[in-house]
């Protein structure tokens, strides 16, 4: 006989041993709320969108952008503000739309499918931010260099090659993203492992 | 109107409740877990219920439910410790009524399916409550064909375990 043919008949059997909860253990389930993945997912993201444009707040509000007018690049300030504000409402309501679209009730495919779609959204917007910040300052240390007399002043007296400065500059913008995008692909492996794990199992059955 | 909804979510689940169960004994080794994901899923359920339309059959729709919540929401807690091996071992319960070599190789299947990947649960689990291949492949939202080609690979497995 079948081992599996076996099982199946012996599963029925187990009917009869499982645990039985009465109406008020199971009402009292519905008044707790959930821990599921898809909540952290969801809390998670938001801290992110709230972290980064805090950042961009942050440093509106403080000294470094007024330097940055300071130095004539008023424009160019306004000019970003106006791009990252856009950029934070076309994710915000990207992932909003993703979100709406997970439903237990789909097939583990798509359901799978929906969250991995919200996670992305997420990572794209902090991938985003990452480049527009590593190009804003590399940017601004580029102009301040080669248009700002106090600079051009200090480099024109020979100090300091200004090739090095620029190469030192980038470097160390690189390597700030760099560990960012390090730390950040650590969290979002310990969130998304297993879920990444079945998808893929799932995606390898339909090829 | 709330209450009704409640009362006949719990109700229904209440005589349902045996789906829920055996998701929880396929997917969690210890008592502790398989509450845990019991809870997990009553929750999913009862956030999906007010979408639950009388069209498919209450069980039909708890399948995929429960099932969505044991493979992709769940996150197992902390206080989860592995015992499977311990665990599928004293999975089952009426012992008695097989002679010692079926008995054996029952043992022996449980503690193969607990090996499997939460995929390949899933199919072995929707197979031992007899459903079809199209449910099966509507639930997991994979092609009919895939369905029984997985099944067969999974049978294939599972005896490969039982004979190394």
């Amino acid at each position: 006989m079948d081992e599996l043919e076996l099982l199946k008949k012996d599963w029925k059997k187990q009917e009869q041993g499982l645990p039985k909860l009465s109406y008020n253990e199971i009402y009292q389930m519905i008044l707790q709320k959930s821990s599921s993945m898809v909540k952290w997912i969801f809390i998670i993201s938001i801290l992110e969108f709230v972290l980064w444009f805090s950042i961009d707040i942050g440093a509106r509000l403080s000294s470094s952008y007024s330097k940055v007018e300071d130095l004539g690049m008023g424009g160019f300030s306004i000019f970003t503000m106006v791009i990252s504000y856009s950029v934070l409402l076309y994710f915000m309501i990207k992932f909003y739309n993703n979100y709406k679209k997970i439903q237990t009730t789909d097939s583990a495919k798509v359901l799978m499918q929906n969250i991995l779609n919200t996670r992305k959204t997420v990572r794209h917007y902090v991938w985003v931010n990452l480049t527009v910040l590593g190009a804003i300052v590399i940017s601004t240390i580029l102009y301040m260099l080669f248009f700002t007399d106090e600079f051009t002043k200090a480099l024109s007296g020979g100090v300091v090659p200004v090739i090095s400065v620029i190469i030192v500059a980038i470097i160390i913008t690189l390597l700030f993203i760099g560990l960012l995008a390090l730390v950040y692909r650590f969290v979002y492996g310990i969130l998304t492992r297993r879920l990444k794990q079945n998808y893929k199992e799932l995606e390898k059955l339909d090829l | 109107m709330n209450k009704e909804l409640e009362h006949n979510f719990v109700t229904n689940l209440e005589q349902n409740q045996n789906i829920v169960h055996k998701v929880c004994r396929i997917y969690t080794s210890d008592k502790e877990s398989h509450n845990d994901l019991f809870q997990e899923i009553t929750i999913q359920l009862w956030k999906a219920y007010p979408k639950f339309r009388g069209d498919a059959k209450f069980s039909t729709w708890m399948y995929r439910v429960a099932l969505n919540t044991a493979i992709t929401l769940y996150r197992k807690s902390k206080r989860s410790i592995k015992t499977a091996d311990l665990d599928s071992l004293s999975f089952r319960i009426k012992a008695d009524e097989y002679d010692d070599e079926v008995e054996q190789q029952l043992k022996l299947m449980y503690a193969a399916v607990k090996q499997l990947n939460d995929i390949e649960k899933a199919l072995v689990f929707l197979y031992l409550e007899d459903k079809s291949y199209k449910e099966i492949s509507e639930t997991m939202g994979i092609s009919e064909v895939n369905a029984r080609v997985k099944m067969n690979r999974v049978k294939t497995k599972l005896k490969k375990i039982l004979n190394p």
